[in-house]
C-alpha cells in the first residue's frame, strides 16, 4: 500500500486518521484521483482532514514528507518561533556552516535571526518549486497510470500554477490551528465551539396526539393543538481575572465572545476578580461593585461556571486564610476554600488559562496553576481548550 | 462528467478539483467558510454545469430532519376525514396521498442524477444532524407511519454548506470531504470582480480593494464580504467617485451594522467591547 508512511507522519503531527479514511483515500488512489503530487496534496487532505483545526497540521506534515522541508508550527512573526525545534536546529546549523558568525547570537536581535530564519526556508521552498519530483518516494510515482482515471473522469491538479509547495507557504490556516491562541480572526471558530453549550430546541410544533384527542372530544370537529418545542436554555457566569498585565490582551476577547453568545444563554453575567476569588467579586471592570461570593453560591447548580484566568500569583494569596492583596478582601478564608466551594455548588465548571498549556509547570505561578488545576478542570485559551472545556461543561 | 466553472461565477481551481473528487468518490461535500465566500452558489452552478437538476433544503433551527425527506399532510388528511374526499381525487385511506416530498425526497425519488444542496446545516440542531447521517450516508429513509423504506434511484452529488455557526459533530464530518474555502485573496477577489463589472477602472478597482481589505482587518462585528464589495463598487461606478481611505462614501453598503458604521466614524480605533 502506497504512503503508508505518510498516513502515519500525519497521525504524529497531529491530523487523526482513521482505517477508514485510509480505504477511501486508496479507492479514490485506484480510481486515479491523485495522477500528481498537487492533486495527492489536495486529495490527501479532503481525506484525511475534517477539521480547519488540522489544516496547518496537515500541510506541514506534507511539506515535511515530500518536499524534506520542516516547517514550525508557529505563524511567521509569532515570537514563539525562538524556542521550537526547527529554529534551533536552523540556529546550529547555520553557525556551523559560517552563514551566520558565531557572534551574530548575541550582536543580532532576535528578531533580525527570525527574519533570517523565515527567509532561508523560503528559499528552500522556491528551490522545491521547479518541478514536481517526488521528494519522498525518490521521484518515482507510485501510480502506474497517468491523469485518466476510470468511467473517463478526468480530474485535473489544482493546476492555474497554484502548487502545494505555495499554498502552503501561504500558512492560510495557521489562525485556525488547534494551538493557535485565541485572536480577533479566529473568533468566531470559538463560538461555534461554545454554541454546543445551549442546544436550543425546535418551537411551533403540532402536538398531533393533542389535536387528534381534542378534535374526538370535539365530536370530529378539528382542534388544532401546538405546542412550543421544550427550550433548553441554560445560564452562565463568567468569573474574568482582569488584575494582572498577562491577562490584559484576553480580557476583552473572551469579553466579546461571551457577549456575542448572549442571546443564546437564558442569562449570561459576568464578574472580576484579581487573581483569585475570595468572599467577593465584582460586578464592574474596575472593581468597585462588590458582589459577595456567597450569593453567587446560591444560583442555579445547573449554571455552567467559566473562570477565565492565569491562576498565577504568590501561593500565599491562594492558600493563607488572609492571602487577599487588596484590603477589603480579608476575611479568614484561604481562596482555595472559596474556589472549592464553587467547585461543589456547579459541577459544570471549568478554568481556561490564557498561558499555553505545555508551559503550566514552568510558569511563574506553576505551583498555583497545579493547585487550582486540582480543583477545577483548566483548560488553555486556544480552540482545543475551549473544545475540550465545552465538551467538559457538557458532561 | 467533470465540473470546470461557468461564467458568471469564479471557480478556483482547487475547489474545481475537489468538487470532482467529491464526485469520483459519491461522497457529500461539506463547504465550510464565512460568508460572501460563494458556498450555496457552488451548488447551483454545479448543477448549471454538468445539466443536473437541483433540490436545496434551506436549513432553520425549527428544521427536525425528517420533514427534509418527506411530511404527511395531518390537517388536510384530518379535514378530509371530516369533510370527504368527494371531488379532490384523494383517498383518505391512502397515505401516500397525504405525503409531501421534502428535498431529501424529492432527490431520493428523480430518475437522474440530481445536485442536494442542504445549505447553512449548522443551524440544526445536532441530533437533526446526526438523524440525517444515515440518511445521507445509505441514501435511504424509511416512511414511519407505512414502514416503506424510500431508497434513492440514482446516488446524488450531496453538497452541504455550513458558516460555522455550531460546530459540527465529529461522526457528521466523517462522513463527508470537508473544505474550508478561504476568504479570497486580493488577486481571487479581482477576478471575482471583473466578472460582475468587466469594465471596470482599474484605479478605482485598486483604491477599492486597499479600503476594503483594510476594513476587514478592522474587526468590525459583521466585516465586509464579497457581496457587499459589488454593492459598493457598482455604487462606486454609478456615481464615478473613486474612494479615499479616509472618507469612504456609501459606507453604509460595506458595514451593516450600526455599532460598526459608528466604530469606523469613531476613527479607526478598535471596537470597544461593551
Amino acid at each position: 500500500m502506497p504512503f503508508t508512511g505518510f498516513l502515519y507522519r500525519l497521525r504524529d503531527y497531529g491530523v487523526p486518521v482513521s482505517t477508514t479514511d485510509a480505504i477511501d483515500f486508496h479507492k479514490g488512489l485506484e480510481r486515479g484521483l491523485a495522477p500528481d503530487l498537487e492533486s495527492l496534496f489536495v486529495f490527501a487532505r479532503l481525506s484525511f482532514v475534517r477539521r480547519v483545526e488540522h489544516m496547518d497540521a496537515y500541510e506541514r506534515a506534507f511539506l515535511f514528507h515530500f518536499y524534506g522541508i520542516d516547517v514550525p508550527r508557529v505563524a511567521e512573526g509569532d515570537p514563539e518561533l525562538l524556542n521550537t525545534p526547527q529554529f534551533r536546529e536552523w540556529l546550529k546549523a547555520a553557525v556551523r556552516n559560517h552563514e551566520l558568525p558565531p557572534q551574530a547570537l548575541w550582536t543580532m536581535s532576535p528578531d533580525e535571526l527570525m527574519r533570517r530564519f523565515w527567509e532561508t526556508l523560503r528559499k528552500q521552498m522556491e528551490a522545491h518549486r521547479g518541478g514536481s519530483k517526488w521528494v519522498g518516494t525518490g521521484g518515482n510515482s507510485p501510480f502506474g497510470h497517468s491523469g485518466n482515471a476510470k468511467g473517463g473522469v478526468r480530474v485535473g491538479g489544482p493546476g492555474g500554477g497554484r502548487s502545494a509547495l505555495k499554498v502552503i507557504g501561504e500558512r492560510r490556516y495557521v489562525e485556525y490551528s488547534d494551538t493557535t491562541a485565541l485572536s480577533g480572526s479566529n473568533l468566531s471558530q470559538a463560538l461555534a465551539s461554545l454554541k454546543k453549550l445551549a442546544p436550543a430546541g425546535a418551537r411551533d410544533e403540532l402536538d398531533l396526539d393533542e389535536t387528534i384527542y381534542q378534535s374526538a372530544r370535539n365530536g370530529g370537529e378539528i382542534d388544532l393543538v401546538f405546542r412550543r418545542g421544550l427550550l433548553d436554555r441554560i445560564e452562565v457566569v463568567l468569573l474574568i481575572d482582569n488584575g494582572g498585565s498577562s491577562m490584559l490582551p484576553f480580557v476583552s476577547l473572551t469579553q466579546l465572545l461571551f457577549a456575542k453568545m448572549r442571546d443564546r444563554f437564558k442569562r449570561c453575567d459576568t464578574y472580576f476578580f484579581h487573581n483569585t476569588v475570595y468572599g467577593v467579586v465584582y460586578k464592574d471592570f474596575r472593581r468597585r461593585e462588590p458582589l459577595p461570593t456567597g450569593t453567587l453560591l446560591q444560583r442555579n447548580p445547573e449554571t455552567r461556571l467559566l473562570f477565565v484566568g492565569d491562576a498565577s500569583m504568590a501561593p500565599e494569596e491562594l492558600l493563607w486564610p488572609r492571602g487577599s492583596i487588596s484590603w477589603g478582601d480579608e476575611d479568614g478564608e484561604a481562596s482555595l476554600v472559596w474556589l472549592q466551594r464553587l467547585r461543589d455548588r456547579f459541577r459544570h465548571s471549568v478554568w481556561l488559562n490564557p498561558i499555553p498549556k505545555e508551559d503550566w509547570k514552568s510558569a511563574y505561578g506553576g505551583t498555583t496553576i497545579r493547585r487550582i488545576g486540582e480543583v477545577f478542570q483548566m483548560e488553555d485559551l486556544t480552540l482545543g481548550g475551549i473544545r475540550r472545556a465545552v465538551e467538559h461543561l457538557n458532561e | 462528467m467533470e465540473f470546470q466553472g461557468t461564467e458568471r461565477y469564479y471557480l478556483d481551481p482547487e475547489l474545481g478539483a475537489i468538487v470532482n473528487m467529491a464526485l469520483v468518490m459519491e461522497k457529500p461535500l461539506l463547504l465550510t467558510g464565512e460568508a460572501g465566500t460563494g458556498k450555496t452558489q457552488l451548488g447551483f452552478e454545479v448543477a448549471k454545469a454538468l445539466g443536473m437538476p437541483i433540490e436545496v433544503l434551506r436549513c432553520k433551527s425549527t428544521i427536525k430532519g425528517e420533514e427534509a425527506c418527506y411530511v404527511q399532510d395531518t390537517v388536510l388528511r384530518l379535514n378530509d376525514a371530516r369533510f370527504g374526499t368527494a371531488a379532490t381525487g384523494r383517498d383518505v385511506n391512502d397515505f401516500f396521498d397525504y405525503v409531501i416530498w421534502g428535498p431529501i425526497g424529492r432527490a431520493f425519488r428523480s430518475e437522474e442524477r440530481e445536485v442536494l444542496l442542504l445549505d447553512e446545516i449548522d443551524k440544526t440542531e445536532s441530533d437533526v444532524q446526526d438523524n440525517l447521517l444515515d440518511v445521507l450516508e445509505d441514501c435511504q429513509f424509511t416512511i414511519r407511519e407505512v414502514n416503506q423504506t424510500i431508497q434513492a434511484r440514482k446516488r446524488p452529488f450531496i453538497l452541504i454548506t455550513s458558516n460555522a455557526k455550531r460546530e459540527l459533530s465529529d461522526p457528521f464530518l466523517r462522513r463527508c470531504y470537508c473544505h474550508h474555502i478561504a476568504f479570497p485573496t486580493p488577486e481571487q477577489m479581482r477576478e471575482i470582480v471583473r466578472l460582475h463589472f468587466p469594465d471596470l477602472e482599474k484605479g478605482l478597482l485598486d483604491a477599492a480593494l486597499g479600503i476594503f481589505y483594510e476594513l476587514r482587518q478592522k474587526g468590525f462585528e459583521k466585516p465586509p464580504a464579497t457581496s457587499e464589495l459589488l454593492n459598493w463598487l457598482g455604487a462606486l461606478q454609478h456615481s464615478r467617485i473613486t474612494p479615499e481611505r479616509l472618507n469612504v462614501p456609501f459606507v453604509g453598503t460595506l458595514l451593516k451594522r450600526t455599532e460598526d458604521i459608528l466604530a469606523y466614524r469613531g476613527g479607526s480605533k478598535r471596537l470597544k467591547v461593551h
